[in-house]
């Protein structure tokens, strides 16, 4: 069978690389001031997300609401509306873009890694399908999907995705392996099953259709403090995961033959990379449904940019994927003020002419 | 040659599915057609279709199908129920409608809404192209848009009578209606500007616009709708242009959804409102407000009184 993609032989594509590190694999130590910078660069786009938006609030008041909200300093001399929206809708919604975004930029790392395929993304293998088939069925059901404050939308989006992933990774699976082109194969299946089942449902009950495509084309018009808390712990494991792996990752993409040789529990840290991406990218497309794209194109870039390690590569997908996402969502909530774009449309608009721009620039092998 | 047999059973299959199949054709032959009703005066009547077709009726329809819930309402409320033999899935309104032939106006099936044999096809959604697919067979098909007005209705109204030989039914209707909502309107002559409204189609902020048909009944009652200024008449907002945008009443067209008073006072940052304040938070059926059919004037007396409780005791 014939691999799809590996990692690079140094002395094989040495010449066509540019940059002396692209290959060397730096130690932990040199990780330090890139990451430093790409917090920063984290943090200056949430507090960018937070004081720009369709209602005009000074800048200095948007921090000094925030200082007054986070440090409980200062006495509040703005109108309540203001405060609301920094503190309850503008900062949930920044942070919950960001936490999507960095979930399935490094999810999608994991994957294309795992995989080693250059086109896997989050979704490939029964994640999006799965998910909106879950959605689907809660929002065209008779019973009503909303109780107070809980919603059926987010548990049943879930239960699809991980339902989905594990009938794609149980059918592909024999004798302990899970061959990975046998895997992709699985989950473009079931993700084409669920994929008809969700449209038959849509189309039987076309009175919820304009909820149900709302949903599916994601975003974060809804988001809430309450969201947050559903997606971060999914996210924070996941995220720890696909980096503890980071070493491993870096040896499968010589070859997984050698790499088992070498002693590399190859069957062992694909389940556990694809059950960790899967879950943080689940819990993503509960909350916000499926916004494309993200996933796919943000680990390329970092390769493009800063190389193929992984233990670099999949920190700085985090922070280039949160990067991208909040400012994404600022343009989809701006442009048509006071009416929202989808940010999914933002997302590949912008996105693909700037990666392909990226793509011309650099001209060298992307993975 | 061990395939034979298996070859035979299918066989067998095929021909006894295909003998369920004829049973079931005969079933659902059209059933006999309703008596002719009074002689029909006027006709044969010409209007002209939303396609820019002229279309001439020659005589009273005995066999009409609707695929238009709007239209069915009209057309039960004008006296032309017994000779309607279908109606398309979403005609849910008078009850009667769901014993005639269904139809699907969404996913249309030329060959279903041709076996009704019906000589009065109303469509107000070319689905699929399926006017013109319905032309070819030389069938009689009335294509007229949704009116994007309230006064649209009461034209619509007027036009689907006469189609139907009950002119006088439609012109005593429609005339009923402008009554009732000159009554609405009249109450509010001293009215210079309502309350700031705001109209919730779903629990991700879907609205509707002054220039949506929905939006046609603020407009009417004089509320300030605060989607005004949208760039299309059904956008979504921003949670954070609502707060700013304060309404001092909310409208929930969402209720089926699980939205309700309680789960809007419940959101986050939404007890700045006004309207969550002073607790004037309604659920109204999306239904009478959305599909321009005779009911639209009960939405209208529905709403005049959420939103003027003092004016319509």
């Amino acid at each position: 069978m014939r691999r799809v993609q590996t990692f690079p032989v140094p002395d094989l594509h040495a010449d066509a690389l540019a940059g002396e590190e692209a290959f060397a694999l730096p130690g932990v130590r040199s990780l330090r001031v890139p990451l430093l910078l790409a917090l920063v660069a984290v943090l200056a786009t949430v507090l960018v997300g937070a004081s720009q938006g369709s209602v005009d609030i000074p800048f200095t008041t948007v921090v000094r609401i925030l200082v007054s909200k986070v440090l409980g300093l200062g006495s509040a001399t703005w109108p309540d509306t203001w405060e609301e929206i920094v503190w309850q809708i503008r900062l949930p919604r920044v942070l919950l873009a960001g936490l999507v975004g960095a979930t399935l930029a490094f999810s999608g790392a994991g994957y294309q890694g795992i995989l080693r395929n250059p086109l896997a993304d989050p979704y490939l293998i029964g994640v999006a399908a799965g998910a909106g088939l879950g959605a689907t069925i809660v929002l065209v059901s008779p019973v009503p999907y909303a109780f107070g404050t809980l919603s059926l939308l987010p548990p049943a989006a879930f239960a699809g995705a991980v339902l989905a992933v594990s009938i794609s990774y149980g059918l592909a699976r024999s004798g302990g392996v899970a061959p990975n082109v046998t895997l992709i194969l699985a989950g473009v299946a079931v993700s084409a099953a669920a994929t008809s089942a969700m449209t038959f449902l849509i189309m039987a009950n076309h009175q919820r259709a304009v909820t149900v495509l709302s949903w599916l084309l994601g975003g974060f018009n809804t988001a809430t403090w309450q969201k947050v808390g559903i997606v971060l712990p999914y996210s924070l494991v996941g995220g720890a995961a696909v980096l503890a792996s980071a070493r491993i990752l870096n040896v499968l993409q010589l070859d997984e033959e050698e790499a088992q040789q070498l002693g590399v529990p190859v069957e062992r840290v694909k389940l556990l990379v694809i059950v960790a991406a899967s879950l943080a990218t689940a819990a993503a497309v509960s909350v916000s449904g499926l916004i494309g794209f993200v996933g796919l194109i943000v680990p390329h870039t970092v390769r493009l940019l800063w190389g193929f390690d992984y233990r670099r590569l999949v920190p700085m997908s985090m922070a280039v994927g949160a990067v991208f996402l909040i400012l994404a969502d600022l343009a989809a909530r701006s442009v048509l003020s006071p009416s929202e774009v989808p940010v999914g449309v933002v997302t590949a608009l912008c996105g693909a002419p700037f990666f392909l721009w990226l793509l011309r620039r650099h001209r060298r092998a992307v993975f | 040659m061990r395939r034979l047999p298996l070859l035979g059973i299918w066989l067998a299959l095929l021909l006894a599915l295909t003998l369920v199949l004829a049973a079931c054709g005969e079933e659902e032959e059209p059933a006999a057609g309703p008596e002719p009703t009074a002689a029909a005066t006027g006709f044969p009547v010409t209007v002209t279709r939303s396609d820019g077709r002229e279309l001439t009726i020659a005589e009273a329809p005995q066999r009409i199908a609707s695929l238009s819930p709007a239209a069915t309402e009209v057309l039960y409320a004008v006296g032309a129920g017994p000779q309607i033999v279908a109606t398309d899935l979403q005609s849910d309104y008078p009850a009667e409608a769901a014993n005639t032939t269904r139809l699907d106006a969404y996913q249309p099936n030329l060959e279903a809404i041709a076996a009704v044999e019906a000589d009065l096809i109303i469509v107000a959604t070319n689905q699929d192209d399926i006017v013109q697919a319905l032309d070819g067979l030389g069938e009689t098909v009335l294509f007229r848009d949704m009116p994007e007005s309230i006064d649209g209705v009461m034209e619509q109204v007027r036009l689907l009578a006469s189609a139907t030989g009950h002119a006088e039914e439609g012109e005593r209707l429609a005339e009923e209606m402008e009554g009732r909502i000159e009554a609405v309107t009249g109450k509010l002559a001293d009215v210079e500007e309502g309350p700031r409204i705001y109209h919730e189609l779903d629990n991700t902020f879907f609205t509707v616009a002054p220039n949506s048909f929905v939006g046609d009944f603020y407009n009417l009652l004089k509320a300030r709708n605060i989607a005004e200024g949208a760039a299309t008449a059904y956008p979504q907002f921003s949670q954070e242009e609502i707060l700013d945008r304060d309404p001092e009443v909310i409208i929930l067209a969402d209720a089926d959804a699980g939205e309700s008073a309680q789960t809007v006072k419940a959101r986050p940052g939404w007890g700045v409102i006004s309207a969550v304040k002073n607790d004037r938070i309604y659920v109204i059926d999306p239904d009478i407000v959305s599909r321009p059919s005779p009911r639209v004037v009960d939405g209208l007396e529905q709403l005049a009184r959420l939103l003027y409780p003092e004016k319509f005791p």
